[in-house]
């Protein structure tokens, strides 16, 4: 895993850096009320994908994600950041940079306008606003991996016995 | 570009139900989990990202719900005064989860610290356990061998002023008996062979004899004459025993078996003494078992104590339980007047003490008796 210690807080250092250097046009089509909501809103992402990444190296570091249960819990945390990454750009995208303005043609129609990037960036938006694709799969694998580690202490087997005897700290 | 919204709306709305549903059911075994493990911090910790989780994914579903219910049925502006709170809970919920979750490791540890402090507890506590039980068996040992120890004590305190009292008694009669005896010579020798009064003299002469056997027995067992020491080899000495009593007493019916340990060294110690404590034991045994049974004579050497055992088994009547501490007891007897005096153990406690040895009997009334010796090697040099 590329996650591991100091250039993790590197990376997300320079994202909160890039986040919040981003100046904020207020020429959007669509009014947003007071900027430092999107921005709280942003920095809970950024937040998220930090506690998440955090989560999956301590159940690397712990060996518990080989175990079945807690491996599911891994892949929830995975799809958890994916989702989140996606939410991020897309309010980035709309709300903070406003390359991408959206305006209702009628109920079943929309238009999207991107001011930059072409139509890859408007495709890029469209695909980032189906999130569910992603928190879906996540809570789905969260749900079977605590389905399968409450299994396993039904056959009586303490799931984090082994791990914990293994445990280098 | 225009597109369609229909995939973002089902998308949205399908999987804001989804979300519903898998988190509700994630809290569900959280819970279970929990609850069978309350003390493990780690399912808590699970419990309550799954809470926080389920309430966002709650708040932002049906958030996407509403505004997607909003905008097809046209109220799309209300849409735009329920966002802020709408999106400020996710904003809220989406931090809750986050911070949670760093809680993990500090779950995890705390876990683990109280397992291996719990393991230690029950560990330590099981091994006072064994010391308790160690030690309560080691006080029942001690009392008993205490209890052992102080039987054969007052047995042998007893012997011993027995053995005083009588040997006081035995000197003073002693001489007397030989005046007796030595008188009664004296006056046989004036007699004519077979007349009244000639018979008459033998009788006491008889029983004046019988009286000093009886009397050397009694000072035998006070120990008052030192043993006279020869290397001897006990199977021999056995061998000899078994002869003089298949002579004297009717032993046709009896089985007597010898099973002789061919490690048994030489000894040095008294041999007519201890022949006289063998012929005891076998005669004991032999009344013992009556007209027909079977009489064991064994022997074994223990190497590491340098002890030659010797032991004579019997299926006999046995010994009474309430009698096997009198058994050495000079005069004790249970045979009828005439058939047994009582000192045969006696004196063979007192020859054995004498050899620095043990006399040990076992006996089950109705089964049989064996009578054990433990001797000490003593060689040339060092007795
Ligand atoms: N082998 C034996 N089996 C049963 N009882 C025995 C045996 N040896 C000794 N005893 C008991 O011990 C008593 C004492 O024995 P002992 O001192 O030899 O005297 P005695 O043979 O003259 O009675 C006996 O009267 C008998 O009751
Ligand atoms: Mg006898």
């Amino acid at each position: 895993m590329a996650l591991r210690g100091k250039p993790l807080f590197i990376v997300l250092a320079g994202a909160l850096f890039l986040l919040l250097a981003v100046p904020h046009p207020v020429m959007a089509t669509q009014p947003h009320g007071d900027p430092e909501g999107i921005v709280v809103h942003q920095l809970s992402h950024v937040f998220f994908v930090f506690s998440m990444a955090i989560l999956i190296y301590w159940l690397h570091n712990r060996k518990l994600s080989v175990q079945p249960g807690w491996r599911e819990i891994r892949y929830a945390a995975f799809f958890l950041i994916l989702w989140s990454t996606g939410a991020f750009i897309a309010h980035l995208l709309d709300e903070q940079l406003g390359w991408i303005s959206v305006s209702r043609m009628d109920t079943w129609t929309m238009h999207v306008e991107p001011s930059r990037g072409g139509v890859a960036l408007a495709w890029l938006y469209y695909i980032v606003k189906l999130d569910h694709l992603l928190c879906v799969p996540a809570l789905f694998f969260l749900y079977r991996g605590l389905g399968r580690l409450s299994s396993q202490k039904d056959s009586g087997g303490e799931p984090d016995a082994d791990a914990k005897r293994e445990d280098p700290a | 570009m225009t597109i369609t919204w229909i995939p973002i709306i089902t998308v949205d709305v399908l999987g804001a139900i989804l979300m519903i549903i898998f988190s509700v059911l994630a809290i569900r075994y959280a819970w279970r989990l929990n609850r069978r493990d309350p003390d493990n911090l780690v399912w808590t910790f699970l419990l309550w990202v799954c809470v926080c989780l389920a309430g966002f994914a709650i708040s932002r579903s049906a958030g996407h719900i509403l505004k997607q219910m909003l905008f097809v049925a046209g109220h799309g502006a209300v849409w735009a005064h329920i966002r802020p709170v709408s999106g400020s809970l996710n904003t809220l919920l989406l931090i809750i989860v986050a911070a949670v979750t760093l809680f993990f490791n500090g779950a995890w540890h705390i876990y683990q610290e109280i397992f291996s402090e719990r393991k230690m507890l029950q560990e330590t506590q099981s091994e006072l356990m064994e010391l308790n039980r160690t030690l309560e068996n080691r006080v029942q040992e001690r009392t008993e061998a205490l209890l052992k120890h102080e039987k054969q004590m007052a047995q042998t305190d007893r012997l011993a002023s027995i053995g005083q009292l009588s040997s006081g008694i035995a000197h003073e009669i002693n001489n007397p008996l030989g005046v007796i005896q030595g008188y009664t010579q004296l006056l046989l020798r004036g007699e004519k062979p077979d007349s009244q009064k000639q018979q008459d003299l033998q009788v006491i002469l008889k029983h004046a004899r019988n009286c000093k056997a009886i009397v050397e027995d009694l000072l035998h067992f006070a120990r008052r004459s030192a043993p006279e020491k020869s290397e001897i080899n006990i199977h021999e000495v056995i061998d000899d025993v078994l002869v003089f009593i298949r002579h004297r007493a009717k032993t046709e019916k009896i089985h007597i078996e010898t099973r002789y340990d061919e490690k048994v060294i030489p000894m040095y110690m008294d041999e007519k003494k201890i022949k006289q404590v063998l012929v005891n034991l076998v005669m004991n045994a032999r009344h013992a078992v009556g007209d027909n049974g079977s009489i064991t004579i064994s022997t074994g050497y223990d190497d590491q104590e340098r002890q030659v055992m010797v032991s004579v088994a019997d299926d006999g009547y046995g010994i009474d339980v309430k009698d096997l501490d009198r058994i050495f007891d000079p005069f004790f007897t249970t045979k009828p007047t005439g058939e047994g005096t009582g000192l045969g153990l006696a004196v063979s406690y007192g020859i054995i003490k004498n050899h620095g040895g043990e006399i040990r009997v076992s006996s089950e009334p109705g089964k049989g008796s064996v009578f054990t010796l433990i001797l000490p090697v003593n060689t040339a040099g060092n007795s």
